[in-house]
């Protein structure tokens, strides 16, 4: 069960990032409070703009925002002030179902445990997001998925359910969900955090494909400083603000 | 609702299959209980209702004037006024209904009307060798009573039409036979209070299931009971059947109107047994809403406990672009599945209950007469199951739905939820 990685198949040599395109992801004096009674600013005015094809990391310490930043760039939260645009839309001007569609067609999400639905097996859990989208008929749906299974070298495990696989499987499995929509972007929160370093590669070898060969957009919240240097830019975090941003092509 | 939201609250449904098993029995429960009970009750009621619409009138005109005769003078001296000084003494007259032939006539010829039949009844005492029996006779016409009491119908032993051909022919309940020993084609002695006394052929036995008529009441003819109860020529009633006997009430004051004579209906006759059956029928309403409320609680507590394990695949579903409005019909969805699968089960059980109560022998006396156990099958009760269980399903998967369609996303993954 091998994972497909972005080397060229005759020098073995990594693939170039792609050319950075149009602006996918962008934010103006962001701002987010957390607290109901004492308001603590997690987010401190953050102008941010991440073009298509870039494979970008958020570090920093534990509560410096990076976690908070990419659910207003999923359109999973709304800022306190400040506005967030995905692909031009700005999603302070749509409501719940807005977002929720957006999200659906445009964003893929991996999380630092994988969340998959325990009743449903591989499969279907990466046709649950195609089959919502409904652009699709169930037959094609599943052919799809299949597609994505496969590519991401799950197709021996379709039928299984996520209590049969292992940590790695189980998060490549919510990877494969995150891109079964074709997203123009990846979002994910720590997703090698809850893995040992052998399956951390996999999962950074995975995401690093996606980026190099696919070209979709990839924001990554990450503590390992080996990960996020694999990343074609990095964006240091400290109390709120992006205080450092590393072009690392 | 899309095919997908259907997809998963099913797979949902299913991977729980011991929970959701409980509700879906919490549910059927009710409804079986629901129509079991009313089986029951509604046995008794319609066995009592029905024997009395057969062998009651179901409108009785009695003897009583609602407009009495002005006074003597007034009505010999046109516009002559006439004031009662003393209190009038009570009349020493009996009592009878004037001109009763052309009130049934006229009545036979209204189109609401099927028959109707003069009558007098009275009080006597039966007797055979020693045994003595009090009962109530009544005198009637033997074809025309058959038409709005179908007596005949009845008849256990013997022939009823030779009441209105032999001229000393009497028709007993079964209860009065057996008490004084009495037996077809022999002969008892019918005695009143005035001391007059008929010997009357036993030409008929009946038993028309409810005790109290068997065992009291005697049939002969309205000329034999004239001379029996010393009334010559008098009518003390008049007994009237409906084409739609729930118009009793209606019709009755309609015929005190026209013949200012009392009219009583069914319904009044029998309104101390209607009110309680009323009242039977609210309790075990109540009951049987406080036993669906409970399965409905089932659904609740076993739809809440759901909703709390499932925040987090709530959460998932949210991020990959499934609305509230998705989760909360799918919740709801899951709840309406186990109120249809708990009525189903509820009423193919209740159905198997009632036939089941239906052969089991029970002997019934007082009321009503019956071998068996009373019960009644209303198709109605079946489609009550399914209206009450889905609205309790569908209300105690409101709370868990709505809540489950409020979990926001960020909460669940910055960890404050699930």
């Amino acid at each position: 069960m091998s994972v497909p990685v972005a080397r060229d198949a005759d020098t073995h040599r990594l693939l170039p990032w792609p050319p950075a395109g149009a602006i996918v992801l962008e934010t103006r004096g962001l701002v987010r409070d957390l607290g109901t009674t004492v308001k603590s600013r997690i987010l401190d005015g953050i102008d941010l703009t991440i073009r298509e094809g870039e494979f970008v990391s958020l570090t920093g310490f534990s509560g410096s925002g990076k976690s908070t930043l990419l659910y207003l760039l999923g359109a999973l939260d709304r800022p306190t002030a400040g506005e967030v645009r995905i692909d031009g839309v700005d999603i302070g001007s749509l409501d719940d179902d807005g977002r929720a569609a957006l999200r659906g067609a445009k964003l893929g999400f991996v999380f630092q445990f994988h969340f998959l639905l325990p009743e449903f097996t591989v499969l279907e859990n990466v046709m649950l997001p195609i089959l919502r989208r409904g652009a699709r008929t169930r037959s094609d749906a599943e052919a799809h998925a299949r597609e994505v299974v496969e590519s991401l070298g799950l197709g021996e495990l379709m039928q299984r359910r996520p209590s049969q696989l292992s940590g790695g499987q189980q998060q490549r499995v919510s990877i494969a969900r995150a891109v079964a929509n074709d997203p123009r972007i990846i979002l994910a929160d720590e997703p090698t955090g809850n893995l040992d370093s052998m399956n951390g590669m996999i999962v950074m070898d995975v995401f690093e494909r996606l980026a190099r060969v696919q070209g979709i957009t990839v924001v990554m919240v990450s503590h390992e400083r080996s990960f996020a240097q694999r990343t074609s830019r990095q964006l240091v975090m400290r109390d709120g603000q992006v205080v450092e941003d590393l072009d690392q092509r | 609702m899309s095919r997908v939201v259907f997809f998963i609250a099913m797979r949902q449904l299913w991977d729980r299959k011991l929970l959701n098993g409980i509700a879906v029995c919490g549910v059927s429960l009710g409804v079986l209980t629901l129509i079991a009970i009313n089986g029951i009750m509604q046995g008794f009621q319609h066995k009592f209702i029905d024997n009395i619409l057969r062998i009651s009138p179901h409108v009785t005109l009695f003897d009583r004037q609602l407009r009495p005769a002005p006074p003597l003078l007034a009505r010999a001296y046109d516009g002559f006024v006439v004031t009662d000084v003393a209190h009038q003494s009570p009349s020493e007259r009996n009592l009878r209904i004037s001109r009763p032939e052309e009130i049934v006539r006229a009545l036979e010829d209204m189109s609401e009307v099927v028959a109707a039949s003069k009558l007098l009844v009275g009080s006597a005492v039966i007797s055979r060798g020693s045994q003595q029996f009090p009962v109530e006779v009544r005198g009637i016409e033997p074809t025309r009573q058959d038409r709005v009491t179908p007596i005949a119908s009845y008849l256990q032993v013997g022939n009823y039409h030779t009441l209105e051909a032999s001229p000393d022919a009497v028709v007993i309940g079964s209860g009065i036979a057996s008490r004084i020993g009495a037996h077809l084609g022999e002969v008892i002695v019918c005695g009143s209070s005035l001391g007059t006394r008929l010997n009357l052929k036993v030409v008929g036995i009946y038993e028309s299931g409810i005790p109290p008529v068997d065992n009291h009441r005697v049939y002969v003819t309205l000329r034999n009971a004239q001379a029996l109860l010393g009334r010559p020529d008098a009518v003390g009633r008049i007994e009237v059947k409906l084409r739609e006997p729930d118009n009793a009430q209606v019709m009755s004051s309609k015929f005190e109107h026209m013949f200012a004579y009392d009219g009583e209906s069914w319904q009044e006759t029998n309104a101390n047994f209607l009110a309680l059956f009323v009242q039977q029928n609210a309790i075990i309403g109540f009951v049987v809403g406080a036993i669906l409320a409970v399965g409905g609680f089932g659904v609740l507590a076993i739809q809440i406990m759901i909703v709390l394990q499932k925040t987090r695949d709530i959460a998932i579903l949210r991020s990959v672009g499934f609305r509230r409005s998705d989760i909360l019909g799918c919740f709801l969805l899951q709840g309406a599945i186990i109120s249809l699968a708990g009525a189903a089960v509820g009423d193919i059980a209740g159905h198997y209950v009632i036939q089941m109560l239906g052969k089991l022998k029970s002997r019934t006396e007082g009321l009503v007469k019956s071998e068996y156990f009373l019960v009644y099958e209303d198709p109605r009760y079946y489609y009550y199951g399914f209206a009450f269980a889905l609205s309790v399903g569908l209300l105690a998967s409101l709370i868990p739905a709505v809540r489950g369609s409020r979990v926001e996303p960020v909460d669940v993954l910055r960890g404050q939820l699930g």
